[in-house]
């Protein structure tokens, strides 16, 4: 919050100059900062704006994005394994930060009214499970790149909102649940089951005699009372009288036990069990801790009735404590049950991360991936699809760069630079007027870039602002997912943005964008992913030139198509044929098994397996290592690390099997499958 | 029984009294002792003034603030662990997680009680300042240890934004190949292998262009020649100036011939000083070796060469400056838990962790010569079970010995709540002066005398969780029952109901099998939820049981491999331990690295060789 109001009061000095008469000062307040200590009063106005809005606008700022150097994404990336970077990325780290900004058209001002919420979130545990599943992985570059712009982890840690995914809620319930069901302590029946405290020292002894007296002499009152008898005095218990303090349970007449160790507690409750059959220990919340009270009960049934009484209760504390931890997630359930329009800016890694954050785990492909993301949100737009798709906006922006900030800037300079002219509104320029809480402006910049909420609000009004160049009617129409307009681009997604991958949430399928402005994506059809090897651990002078060479000398001048660095120690290398890759694979480990002799030594690839430690593999084994959790930073080592725990067996069984992408990557060559044992030869290292 | 006098004296009103204690946030009460809180801005003050302190002190105290210890219950040190899976679990750790903050309290410790300490905390954070490429790429967090530290008014803004980076040596030296740094004359030179044939004749060739060199040198100083003559011969002696001295490039094609050129020099020539010179792209391009005037000359040359260095790399160094000033001091450096924090010292500041406990030590070794550890002092004093962490360890010394010690913090520093962190080291510093006390260590004396008491301790300093089953509370029957147990004696248990109690999965294996009726057979107790450890009294029953229950002889444990209940030894837990993942449920990663130990069944004979017997420690 403070960074926030700082934030504002630089803003105000810096526009300050350029303002003319008509601006007001209210045109820069703060973005709403959503943290624990007001997330459910926030959360119950963001649902009316969710309900009341068109369209969400959503954006997320994670603690980092590759795992390590070689997970960014290549050129030579099948899509399947575009998804399993994606996946393992949202697998690891960390969301730190929603935002989650509502647009609605509001047709008497002609002007949509933005929500602009930025949340601070943070994976604390605040129930149930072992910390494990919360741990995350921080990239020190991406952390950086927040605190170059500014990001208070302090809130963060300190204020950040908690959440539950479903998965997880489940298995706190499960747990709850068989909690529930076999607490013994409860139950003075069966805690014969229940290890008793070993009197084992003279003072555990004294003790125990002392409080049955002092109980006995308790219940005997009791009972004096209810027959009528003297009213004894109790002062002589003086000395314990803050101990011992009667109250009334649930109307029944009780012992609250105050200052004890839990070891005398123990002691306490196993006289009670064994001398006392009328009375009954039990342990009840009161606020956050528990409290230890004895209760005196009428009847066995009546017991019993209190038991349940309690039990019931304590599983109501339980239930709410589980709704309190479900945090943040309440949102993203809002989002997805009003069914609204998602729209978000090169968001596939986004979706991904709300996925495995608040649904659950993510799939192992694709394919059982998208109907995941369609059955939570069934409409997502990305902006930045928009931008490349459309002619209307590539014009609009002059093939300029699809950044974020670049696009506010060149589609909305009317709210880009905190100036509002009249005469850009006439020029088919959307109104946008924010609203935070009782604030409200028509020309609002709140100018912090890579901050969540801003950058959400950046993204719808680039949304509006496309829809608007589409000659869309915000008024005519009630649901803008069924615009025609907007059809060709809905439920799109960028696998990977740079090599123009798409994949279709609707069918699941992938494809390659065909758009002829980008002249270097048509290389990727000519990439065929059975004619690849792997090769990795070679020497490190050795160079992509190189590495052809020698590979050239063996299998002809026009065998090796392309060769592409993953980093320092691996190299993909596309063979002009299938056959060639397991080619190449046995003759590396014919040579291997023969190191000793002279004829080693001349042959052409004994540069590149020079150090004994170069490793070579198809394609397939690729996408195993890919899959793989761990994540170290150089692809030699990450590859020997999987290679070490593959078996022949599941890699047989990998090439066996039949790839759904495309016709030309489906046939792996049967050369290739009998040379499995061969596939991955690793020399001993 | 501590051969001590268990005085209940009270702890007598001390200086330490004079901190007054305040009631934190969190309602808990904290010291305030003036620490001082070092960021990138601070540094280079401080790091004047903690080498003056270092110098001054009787030993070094380090505490570290890190982002995680163990990402899973299992991953923890249990009593269980040998040393080797010990440290193969302390090194998991330290690989994973980083460094916030590192407390250093050089003190003194008089006679007289009075323990003078000198806190430094250090805020730490390691980034990419040279533009090289992340010395770090990722490092993991867990939540809770940031949701603590956030408790205790942690600043991670201050920590982010103005942490001291730095470079462990491993990455110092390839930073400085990186960058191209273009000379270094210290060229550590390893224990020179037998040399080849080809070697010889490397070293013959490159001695006589020196000598030639040398005396063309030599023989130019005394006659002036005229330009071209000159100019010809530096074409034909490939030699060249470097400063005013003349140099001659030697071009090399391997580390190896790097060795080979300086010890050729060293030994041959006198007045020549080697010199590496760096290629782009990493590893040395080419020796440069300069004749110098004179032993003088030579000793100034070395002098300056070593400065030029030092300044660079102090720049690159960044806050391990401080880890070299601690060790090339040599004085001794205390610590708690010292296996958690040496292990994240080793792999942040030296060089990744080795494979092996015998390696990490020997390499610890050479930068640390001297290292106590807390822990295994108060073992000396009595039943550690209950006081693993630092107050309460404190707290158990004041209540059962008489041993006053001073606080004396001659620095002033900012005492401001929020600001002040790393009180841990001073209460490591006071502990380790109770134990002196309470143990009749004289620190004053420890260092005239190499042979005292406390050295004797280092040799296992590292042993700790190696004492069979007494470290932690959780296994407390074992604890009265503390017997060294052969770890061929431990089965691994798992595929049993998630969150069975120990005691019925007893009575089910009790049931199972007339061997396992019988009593003080075999104990069972919980790693983790899913997963539960036998030991079998008797020698011999663990291989009988893992038979059993793998061939499913006897009915009552057939019926149980039935239901799921799976069995490993020992050594399936070890490899479990050197594994790249350790995962989350120690009984996944059982099962996982038993399925792959039977189809490479070749390895069990071999590595039942290797077995440790707790005994034999």
């Amino acid at each position: 919050m403070v960074r926030a109001f700082s934030r504002t009061l630089t803003l105000v000095q810096f526009y300050r100059p350029s303002r003319t008469a008509f601006s007001t000062a209210s045109s820069s307040f703060a973005i709403k900062n959503v943290t624990k200590s007001n997330f459910d009063s926030s959360l119950a106005d963001l649902r009316r704006h969710v309900r009341d809005s068109d369209f969400v606008a959503i954006d997320l700022e994670m603690t980092g994005v590759t795992s390590s150097p070689w997970r960014e994404s290549f050129e030579f990336d099948r899509f399947d394994i575009r998804y399993l970077k994606v996946k393992d990325s949202a697998e690891k780290f960390a969301v730190v930060q929603f935002g989650v900004c509502p647009f609605r058209w509001d047709p008497t001002k002609q002007s949509f009214i933005a929500h602009p919420h930025n949340f601070y979130i943070f994976p604390r545990q605040e129930i149930g499970g072992d910390d494990s599943s919360y741990e995350f992985l921080c990239q020190t570059s991406s952390i950086d790149f927040l605190a170059k712009y500014q990001f208070d982890f302090n809130t963060c840690v300190k204020e950040g909102i908690s959440y539950l995914s479903r998965a997880q809620e489940d298995d706190v319930r499960l747990q709850l649940h068989s909690a529930h069901e076999d607490e013994p302590s409860e139950t003075p029946y069966a805690a014969k089951e229940f290890k008793d405290v070993p009197l084992v020292r003279m003072a555990d002894i004294l003790f125990v005699e002392r409080m049955r007296n002092k109980i006995s002499e308790w219940h005997d009152d009791l009972l004096q009372i209810r027959n009528g008898g003297s009213h004894r005095t109790q002062e002589d218990s003086n000395d314990s009288i803050d101990q011992f303090q009667t109250i009334f349970f649930k109307t029944r007449p009780a012992i609250k036990l105050n200052g004890f160790t839990s070891r005398q507690l123990r002691l306490i409750k196993s006289v009670v069990e064994k001398s006392f059959k009328d009375l009954a220990y039990i342990r009840v919340n009161v606020g956050l801790c528990f409290q230890q009270i004895i209760v005196y009960t009428n009847s066995r049934r009546e017991l019993e009735l209190l038991m349940n009484e309690v039990k019931e209760s304590h599983f109501k504390e339980a239930e709410m404590k589980i709704e309190a931890a479900i945090g943040f997630r309440h949102v993203i359930d809002l989002l997805s049950s009003e069914q609204k329009l998602i729209v978000g800016h090169n968001c596939f890694l986004d979706v991904a991360h709300i996925c495995r954050k608040f649904v659950g785990p993510l799939p192992s492909n694709l394919e059982e991936y998208v109907p995941l993301v369609q059955k939570n949100f069934p409409f997502i737009i990305d902006t930045k699809i928009l931008l490349n798709a459309s002619n209307i906006l590539q014009l609009k922006m002059k093939k300029s760069s699809t950044s974020l900030a670049k696009a506010f800037a060149i589609l909305c300079p009317h709210i880009a630079s905190g100036v509002d002219s009249f005469g850009s509104a006439h020029n088919n320029s959307v109104a946008v007027e924010v609203q935070v809480d009782d604030m409200r402006s028509s020309n609002w910049n709140s100018g912090a870039k890579h901050e969540a909420g801003y950058d959400a609000f950046m993204t719808g009004c680039i949304f509006a602002q496309s829809c608007n160049h589409f000659g869309i009617n915000f008024t005519s129409h009630s649901t803008l997912m069924k615009e025609d307009k907007l059809q060709n681009y809905i439920n799109l997604l960028y696998l990977s943005w740079s090599s123009g991958d798409i994949v279709d949430l609707k069918t699941g399928q992938t494809r390659t964008e065909s758009s002829s402005l980008n002249g270097f994506k048509n290389q990727q059809s000519k990439i065929l992913f059975p004619n690849i090897v792997l090769i990795w651990g070679f020497p490190s002078k050795l160079k992509a030139r190189e590495i052809k060479e020698s590979l050239t000398k063996v299998f002809g001048l026009t065998s090796v198509t392309s060769i592409f660095h993953l980093d320092k120690t691996a190299v993909f290398v596309q063979f002009s044929k299938p056959g060639l890759v397991s080619d190449f694979l046995k003759l590396k480990s014919t040579i291997e098994k023969k190191k000793n002799d002279a004829i080693y030594v001349l042959h052409p690839f004994s540069d590149l397996l020079e150090g004994g430690c170069t490793g070579a593999a198809c394609y397939e084994v690729y996408k195993e290592i890919c899959g793989s959790p761990i994540s170290k930073p150089l692809f030699a080592d990450q590859a020997e690390a999987i290679a070490v725990n593959l078996n022949s067996k599941r890699l047989e069984s990998m090439t066996h099997k039949t790839d759904s992408f495309s016709e030309s990557e489906s046939a792996i060559d049967t050369k290739t499958a009998e040379t499995t044992s061969e596939i991955l030869d690793l020399a001993s290292c | 029984m501590p051969p001590f006098p268990m005085l209940r004296g009270r702890f007598l009103c001390t200086q330490s009294s004079t901190f007054f204690f305040n009631q934190s946030s969190g309602g808990r009460r904290r010291p305030q002792w003036p620490i001082k809180q070092v960021t990138k801005s601070n540094f280079s003050d401080s790091l004047d003034e903690i080498k003056n302190h270092i110098s001054n002190s009787d030993f070094v105290a380090v505490s570290l603030q890190t982002t995680g210890s163990y990402s899973s219950p299992w991953h923890r040190v249990l009593p269980l662990d040998t040393p080797e899976t010990a440290y193969l679990k302390a090194k998991y750790a330290a690989e994973r997680f980083q460094i916030l903050q590192f407390a250093v309290c050089p003190f003194n410790v008089r006679v007289s009680n009075k323990l003078t300490v000198n806190p430094f905390n250090f805020h730490l954070f390691q980034r990419d300042e040279l533009k090289i490429g992340a010395p770090c790429y990722s490092f993991s967090c867990q939540p809770s240890y940031l949701a603590a530290m956030a408790r205790e008014d942690f600043d991670f803004n201050v920590c982010i934004y103005d942490g001291i980076s730095y470079l462990s040596r491993a990455q110092e030296s390839e930073a400085k190949h990186q960058i191209g740094s273009s000379v270094s004359s210290a060229f550590v030179a390893q224990t020179s292998s037998s040399r080849s044939v080809a070697d010889n004749v490397f070293v013959e060739r490159i001695k006589s262009r020196v000598g030639h060199w040398i005396s063309a040198c030599k023989h130019s100083d005394t006659k002036t020649d005229d330009a071209l003559v000159n100019s010809l011969r530096k074409l034909i002696l490939g030699g060249d100036e470097y400063g005013s001295r003349p140099s001659l490039n030697i071009d090399v094609c391997s580390e190896r011939q790097v060795q080979l050129v300086f010890e050729m020099v060293k030994s041959h020539y006198e007045n020549v000083v080697p010199l590496t010179i760096a290629a782009k792209g990493g590893g040395t391009q080419s020796v440069r070796v300069v004749l110098t005037s004179s032993k003088e000359d030579r000793d100034l040359l070395e002098k300056d060469l070593k400065n030029m260095e030092e300044e660079q790399s102090k720049r690159i160094r960044g806050f391990r400056e401080v880890i070299e000033l601690i060790s090339t001091s040599q004085k001794p450096v205390v610590a708690h838990n010292s296996l958690n924090d040496f292990t994240f010292i080793h792999s942040k500041f030296i060089s990744p962790l080795p494979p092996t406990m015998d390696e990490f030590r020997n390499s610890l070794h050479s930068v640390f010569h001297d290292i106590r550890d807390i822990n295994h002092l108060m073992k000396e004093v009595g039943p550690i079970n209950k006081y693993t962490n630092l107050p309460s360890a404190t707290s158990y010394l004041k209540r059962k010995f008489f041993a006053p010690v001073e606080i004396d913090i001659p620095q002033k520093a900012s005492m401001e709540e929020c600001k002040n962190h790393g009180h841990n080291v001073v209460r490591i510093s006071e502990l380790f002066a109770r134990l002196c006390f309470i143990l009749k260590l004289n620190p004053e004396t420890v260092n005239q005398n190499p042979d005292g008491p406390l050295l004797k301790l280092d040799s296992n300093m590292f042993n700790l969780g190696s004492n069979g089953f007494q470290e932690t509370d959780d296994i407390s029957v074992w604890t009265h029952n503390p017997r060294k147990i052969s770890i061929n004696n431990l089965v691994f248990l798992w595929g049993f109901r998630s969150g069975i109690s120990a005691g019925k999965l007893k009575n089910m294996l009790c049931k199972s099998h007339d061997v396992l009726s019988e009593d003080e057979v075999f104990d069972v107790r919980l790693v983790d939820k899913n997963c539960a450890v036998v030991v079998f009294w008797k020698n011999g029953l663990s291989e009988w049981f893992l038979d059993a229950i793998g061939s499913g002889s006897g009915d009552g444990l057939r019926e149980l491999a039935a239901e799921g209940l799976m069995a490993a030894g020992y050594e399936a837990y070890k490899r479990v331990c050197k594994s790249e993942i350790l995962g989350a449920d120690l009984a996944a990663s059982l099962a996982e690295i038993d399925r792959d130990h039977i189809e490479e069944s070749a390895e069990v004979y071999w590595n039942s060789e290797l077995m440790i017997n707790f005994d034999d420690l």
